[in-house]
């Protein structure tokens, strides 16, 4: 049975479309749109510039990338880095942020420290780090310091190991700081009087920590893990710079980059399509997967 | 308002394409976009040229848009596939090429041009250099500038190695490595200065001609096969596994672009290969350097037992015209381009480009630029770069075979079994 709305109700709900259609609009536009024809172009044999009608084809796009060995090293390339940068970008921004919030004086310059890498182009970082990774750069000169190996070429852009720590330091650099500020706000959420209670009660900073900060910091942890792990997995500009200025491609072939490169510079917009929608399952499911296994929304305070 | 909000986005949405804007009319003022890469040099002749063609042409509006040359490609295919391109583009041939074939850019009108006839341009132009942008005998694209490479040699390094330039400057592939492990400084493993280095990005332009000194080929002559000539790869790659830090350290992708140390003179680089548009680099970059006469060009290298004599490839920037315009559009265009073209020499001595027509070629303006001759005769020992819809892509994976054994450690015979394969993979899809 329907529901019936009264005046207030009806006026009120008005008011929610109004403010809501601006951002439906936008999502429609930039993000559904685009999702939508992805997955209908997937079905095509399409050339980008040909004039020609696309001839439709089904799944064969799909069957193509699934026995192609160079699809699978860039699922393999992919989940590499985002193993690899997800899980320190997650513990270290977590304990950076205790760490700041724990400090008496500095804390704006610290978070803003933190912070300024994340807000240069993707461009300008790739060109700092480039030059640390030259063989005659910093990058040797730190780790033949450390490790007392003078004259070590450690190969930061040409070994398939090396590269792809490479990328994956430059995006913790770039990207530490953003999940630091997320966390931050998410430990100054927390009501003090908890930790009051918990100090009359005995507990130490340990185990506030555990038994406070952790649990009730959950959906903040859920929300910067998901977010850290789509943005690993949607990584780019990194890789395609570093290859670019001559670093071997294969290592660093993550799926947007044979994205770009199937439908940008070999023109085969169909089959990049397939890959994308591929990668678009790919995010959705982990997303799932992570909100499933935390169940973010069962803390209260 | 719950279902009317969706279909009216959907509607939106869907009616975006119809929005696009249409061809200009038929008579009266009209406005012609033209897109190149950035040149800070080319771009002062060509806004001069603009006004001077706008000034003889009352009803002509000439837009110039120029992006990165790293950005072109992109640009230009996301627009041309949203049916937006530009009237007039320039980009290389390699990628120029998908666009031909695709009917995406119209031929060439030869009266608007300035021509008589398809032939009379093409007896205007060195001979093979237009058969790249030519199908079923019409002409698709006019050259902004044809080019090829050789090695420049730095002589104040030359000397500081015990060595004197104009007697001792390599003639072969195996005299490139012996002048190079006599000039090379390391501090350890990390070379601190090279005697030459390869331009590592482009593939086809400078290495394939290597392999064809040995007798292989990228494609054969029917077309039908990738990578033909095993013996002949395998002694390249062999050569470039020598060449690498696994063999015997003389450079590396990875070092800084030999060709952009060079102009410094710094010590660090005694051979770097690029074009006749480097000296204008250099004499804008290091007059000091340029005036001192301490550098010189030598031809490209040929191995010691090489079966054929081939030079670095030539690769072209084509100034094309959009077919989706008006064809009134498309013939003002062409008579644009044909004015632009129209100054050659100003082009060599202004922005270093060659553009490849029999007149110039023969002018005194060209044979007066320094080492012109070398990059002459070599033009006529080589070819023009692989180009097709797969060019890039052949190039990766020939990067992919070059690097595995230079930085890899992967063994020839296994890099070139793997590049046969895909290589013939990618043929076999067009």
């Amino acid at each position: 049975m329907k529901k019936k709305y009264s005046g207030i109700e009806k006026k009120l709900s008005r008011w929610g479309w109004t403010f809501v259609t601006p951002a439906l609009l936008f999502f429609s536009l930039f993000s559904f749109y685009p999702i939508v024809n992805a997955a209908y172009t997937s079905l095509f044999r399409k050339k980008i510039l040909s004039l020609k009608p696309p001839t439709f084809i089904g799944l064969k796009n799909y069957a193509y990338l699934l026995r192609s060995d160079d699809f699978w090293n860039s699922i393999r390339a992919t989940f590499a880095f985002t193993l690899g940068a997800f899980l320190p970008l997650l513990v270290v921004s977590l304990l950076l942020a205790v760490l700041i919030l724990s400090v008496k004086r500095g804390q704006k310059f610290l978070q803003l420290a933190y912070y300024a890498p994340a807000v240069l182009s993707s461009v300008v970082a790739a060109v700092i780090w480039m030059s640390i990774f030259d063989p005659r750069g910093l990058g040797n000169q730190w780790l033949n310091f450390l490790l007392n190996t003078p004259g070590t070429d450690h190969k930061w852009l040409a070994d398939s190991f090396m590269v792809q720590l490479s990328t994956i330091l430059v995006y913790f650099w770039k990207y530490i700081g953003y999940f630091v500020v997320i966390f931050i706000a998410g430990l100054a959420a927390i009501p003090g009087s908890l930790y009051e209670a918990a100090l009359i009660d005995g507990a130490d900073r340990w185990q506030s920590f555990w038994r406070i900060t952790f649990p009730l910091l959950k959906p903040t942890v859920v929300l910067v893990s998901v977010m850290a792990m789509l943005q690993c997995l949607k990584t780019f500009s990194t890789q395609y710079l570093f290859v670019q200025s001559g670093s071997p491609q294969a290592p660093i072939n993550v799926i947007t980059l044979n994205i770009y490169n199937t439908g940008i510079r070999d023109h085969m917009i169909g089959r990049s399509s397939a890959m994308s929608i591929i990668l678009f399952i790919i995010m959705l499911f982990f997303t799932w997967l992570q909100f499933k296994t935390t169940k973010a929304d069962e803390v209260s305070y | 308002m719950k279902k009317t909000l969706p279909i009216i986005l959907s509607l939106l949405i869907f009616s975006l394409p119809l929005m696009a804007g249409g061809a200009q009319e038929e008579q009266g003022p009209m406005t012609l976009t033209v897109w190149t890469h950035e040149d800070p040099n080319r771009t002062a002749i060509e806004e001069r040229y603009i006004s001077e063609f706008e000034a003889t042409h009352p009803d002509v509006t000439i837009e110039r848009v120029t992006n990165s040359s790293q950005k072109m490609p992109e640009l230009l295919l996301t627009a041309f596939a949203a049916n937006e391109g530009p009237h007039i583009f320039n980009t290389q041939i390699e990628d120029a090429y998908a666009y031909i074939v695709n009917g995406r850019v119209g031929a060439v009108d030869p009266p608007s041009a300035g021509y008589k006839s398809v032939k009379a341009l093409k007896d205007a132009y060195v001979e093979g250099v237009l058969d790249a942008v030519t199908m079923d005998v019409e002409v698709y694209g006019l050259p902004l500038e044809l080019t090829n490479w050789a090695p420049y040699i730095n002589k104040r390094v030359i000397r500081a190695a015990g060595l004197d330039p104009d007697r001792d400057y390599p003639r072969t592939w195996e005299d490139i490595v012996a002048v190079s492990e006599k000039i090379i400084l390391r501090d350890g493993e990390i070379i601190t200065r090279r005697g030459f280095d390869f331009r590592y990005p482009y593939y086809l332009v400078s290495m394939v001609p290597m392999v064809e000194q040995l007798g292989g080929q990228l494609i054969s002559d029917d077309g039908k096969t990738a990578i033909v000539g095993d013996e002949a790869w395998l002694k390249f790659l062999r050569f470039m596994a020598d060449w690498g830090p696994f063999g015997k350290n003389l450079g590396s992708p990875t070092y800084t672009n030999a060709r952009k140390l060079f102009d410094a003179d710094n010590n660090d680089m005694a051979m770097a290969m690029s074009g006749l548009y480097q000296e204008g680099r250099i004499r804008a970059d290091n007059p000091e350097f340029y005036e001192s006469g301490d550098w010189m060009v030598i031809p490209f290298p040929q191995f010691k037992d090489a079966v054929r004599e081939a030079a670095c490839a030539y690769y072209g920037h084509f100034y094309m015209v959009n077919s989706q315009k008006s064809e009134r559009e498309q013939k003002a265009s062409w008579e644009f381009v044909s004015y632009m073209l129209s100054h050659p020499e100003e082009y060599l001595t202004e922005v270093g480009l060659i553009q490849p027509t029999r007149a110039l070629m023969a002018s005194k303006t060209f044979s007066d630029m320094p080492y012109a001759q070398v990059f002459a005769d070599d033009m006529a020992r080589g070819s023009m770069v692989y180009y097709g819809e797969n060019s890039a892509k052949i190039q990766e994976l020939i990067k992919e075979a070059v690097e595995g054994v230079m930085l890899g450690g992967i063994e020839p015979e296994k890099a070139l079994a793997s590049l046969k394969v895909k290589a013939q993979e990618v043929l076999d899809q067009e």
